[in-house]
């Protein structure tokens, strides 16, 4: 197994016990496109805080299982990703849609299976964040969780007729449709690639919608002055609000970016009052780090979206200069120090 | 009641004369005179109304003409309020990485495989540099490069002398092999031009002049300004030429920098732990912009890149960059090498020939 092993050179937290190997930091990732990931690593290694990366593809190359990483030598998880893609290609003599379909999930099904026995070889508190909740997160969920810990969050439906559709829009000028899950990019045949986005409907393209579709989450559409995402790592909020109104383009979500005019994005600091309530969510879900996107409206309320709690950070941390895969180094590097007290 | 809000990662720079306001987000800076950055640092404390009630209303036309500026190139936005969740940029820097960029200067009779080089490039060197004065042939570079695989170095920028058999698709070819290769600078070309090659990705830039030594570096140019996060605040703290910077000269000297007479060891036989414990190879990064004379008084002074090989007053370590010719005091870019008050500078540091 062709494990990405990055053994500082002369480490000073790590302790040299005879016959045992020493605590590390164990960091679940894939091996392409994790900028964030390899910064982490970075700072891990100039810190000389010793860590075990296991990319998702890493996996593939099992020789055993006892080649997965042991609860004993790892002081703390950080789990960001779990693959890119499989590296292996898997094709049948000929083609057919539906059986290629069924056997691509039964492989993704298969890896889970054994990605996620990780979950339960290592000890559940060593998770910076809960491992069976991360990958069972459910949006609506989170999104009634939320107002139990009374965080404002827009008006959220899942409807299937356009007669509902109808009348939400008696109470609300604008609605917005988004997947339940999460969005996807889709790719033509041409090469063409399509990003699903956020969708506005108001009365005059509600004769575009059907009159019965499958269950699809509505929600009201707030005149937003900006947003924000926040991460926040073990108690403490970073957030930045992203300008974007000024621009048509990017006006609707911000995913959608404009590379010639880019949305601002400068450092904000959250009202104490809603940093404790989404502390308190995050407690609730067993959460020491993640992302949390908010909208602020004109009359300036704010209005809780979502969670992402593999946390976007890179995109936070670079123009707020708030150095969070340092910050996110150290706190993993604490982990190790709680562990081996006594060889410090 | 209206507020102008000024965006945190716009910054003012204020000089002996003019101002800079460093958009370091969108990677530009706008000169402006200090009575215009006076007025916009009054905005930031004050309504727009108390702004002119205080200037005056012979000067409502020039305030709302700031601020219309201002909106237009999306620098801040108008409120009821100024909003006291928007936070000041913190301008604290740091990096992963005893050392982030290097110079070689490239010399055929050299082994670079030494022990001291394979620790250097596992610090996390993030840029290198290879200057090439002399040609050489193309393998000799490539088992060079070939010591980076498995490094994190991420860009590496080459310095060839222009020569027939250096063509545009073995270049093409090198930079495939060697994919850390972003950028190419052919010199003693025959021609100025700029090519792009590996799919338009990576420029390469025919020079006529000739770089056959290091005593060309150092040249001050608003060309080479950077306005961005990371130059703006490492300058605030360090030395932004020899902070966390290593150079090997021609001869294999390990130093801050080719043109610094100090050396730390050999690269053959040098240890790394020992140069970065060196007080020595530490002297010169923390004189920051900002403790250099005249340099301390420019606007340009957080944008504007720094050079201590060649100084001004050769015998003050503090003294400006000898190839600058700005003056702060009454804004004019003169040709530093006519100015008489250099001379003495240019004849010590035997740069009298490079010039003429
Ligand atoms: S005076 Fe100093 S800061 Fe200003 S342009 Fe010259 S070298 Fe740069």
């Amino acid at each position: 197994m062709t494990l990405i092993t990055a053994l500082p050179a002369s480490p000073v937290v790590l302790s040299q016990k005879n016959n045992t190997m020493s605590a590390q930091i164990l960091i679940l990732s894939q091996s392409h496109l994790e900028g964030s990931t390899d910064h982490v690593c970075q700072w891990l290694s100039h810190l000389r805080i010793p860590f075990l990366r296991l990319n998702g593809e890493d996996l593939c190359q099992l020789q055993r299982l006892t080649d997965l990483p042991a609860n004993e030598n790892i002081a703390a998880v950080w789990y960001r990703r779990k693959i890119h893609s499989f590296p292996a290609q898997y094709q049948l003599k000929k083609a057919d849609f539906n059986t290629e379909y069924t056997l691509k999930r039964f492989l993704i099904d298969e890896f889970n299976g054994l990605h996620s026995y990780l979950f339960h070889l290592i000890d559940r508190h060593k998770w910076l964040n809960d491992p069976f909740t991360e990958d069972s997160l459910n949006k609506l969920q989170v999104l009634a969780l939320a107002r139990k810990c009374s965080i404002h969050t827009p008006f959220t439906e899942v409807v299937t007729t356009k007669k509902e559709i109808e009348s939400l829009l008696n109470t609300y000028p604008e609605i917005i449709v988004k997947p339940i899950s999460e969005c996807i990019f889709l790719e033509d045949a041409a090469g063409g690639q399509y990003k699903m986005l956020t969708k506005t409907i108001h009365h005059a393209n509600l004769h575009l919608v059907p009159e019965n579709f499958f269950p699809s989450l509505v929600q009201e559409k707030v005149e937003k002055k900006f947003e924000i995402r926040a991460f926040y790592l073990n108690g403490e909020w970073h957030a930045m609000a992203i300008f974007s109104q000024n621009n048509q383009k990017t006006r609707e979500d911000f995913r959608n970016y404009d590379t010639e005019r880019p949305n601002r994005t400068v450092p904000y600091q959250l009202p104490a009052t809603l940093e404790a309530k989404l502390h308190q969510l995050m407690k609730l879900l067993h959460f020491r780090t993640g992302s949390v996107d908010l909208m602020v409206d004109k009359q300036g309320n704010y209005y809780f979206l979502e969670i992402n709690p593999e946390g976007q950070f890179g995109m936070v941390s670079y123009p707020c200069n708030y150095y969070l895969e340092k910050k996110l180094a150290i706190l993993l590097g604490e982990s190790i120090q709680e562990l081996e007290p006594a060889t410090l | 009641m209206e507020y102008f809000n000024l965006y945190a990662n716009c910054q003012l720079v204020t000089g002996a004369n003019m101002s800079l306001l460093c958009d370091l987000q969108m990677r530009r800076y706008y000169h402006i005179p200090n009575d215009t950055a006076e007025v916009i640092t009054y905005l930031q404390q004050h309504s727009i109304d108390e702004c002119i009630a205080y200037y005056g209303e012979d000067n409502r036309e020039a305030i709302t003409g700031y601020i219309d500026f201002l909106l237009s190139r999306e620098l801040g936005f108008t409120d009821t309020q100024h909003l006291p969740e928007l936070t000041p940029l913190s301008l604290s820097w740091d990096r992963f990485g005893d050392i982030t960029n290097v110079i070689i200067e490239y010399n055929e009779e050299i082994d670079y495989n030494s022990a001291f080089f394979r620790e250097l490039f596992n610090q996390q060197v993030h840029a290198l540099e290879i200057r090439c004065y002399q040609h050489l042939p193309l393998e000799k570079l490539r088992s060079l490069l070939e010591q980076f695989n498995g490094t994190t170095l991420k860009f590496i920028k080459l310095v060839l002398p222009f020569h027939l058999t250096l063509e545009l698709a073995s270049l093409d070819q090198l930079v495939k092999k060697y994919p850390r290769v972003k950028s190419i600078l052919v010199h003693t070309s025959p021609v100025d031009k700029m090519e792009r090659i590996f799919a338009e990705s990576v420029p390469v830039i025919f020079y006529k002049g000739s770089i056959n030594s290091c005593l060309a570096c150092g040249e001050i140019r608003t060309n080479y300004f950077t306005t961005n996060i990371e130059l703006f605040t490492e300058s605030q703290h360090h030395n932004t030429c020899l902070n966390r910077k290593l150079s090997i000269d021609l001869q294999g000297n390990i130093k801050n920098c080719p043109s610094l007479p100090e050396s730390y060891g050999h690269v053959s036989t040098a240890n790394l732990q020992e140069v970065l414990d060196n007080k020595d190879f530490h002297k010169y990064d923390n004189i920051r912009k900002d403790d250099i004379k005249v340099c301390k008084d420019c606007e340009f002074r957080h944008v504007c890149t720094d050079c201590r090989a060649y100084r001004e007053d050769p015998n003050d370590l503090y003294s400006r960059p000898l190839k600058c010719g700005y003056d702060p005091y009454t804004n004019n870019w003169e040709n530093w090498s006519q100015l008489p008050m250099k001379q003495q500078a240019i004849a010590c540091y035997g740069l009298t020939a490079l010039i003429n």
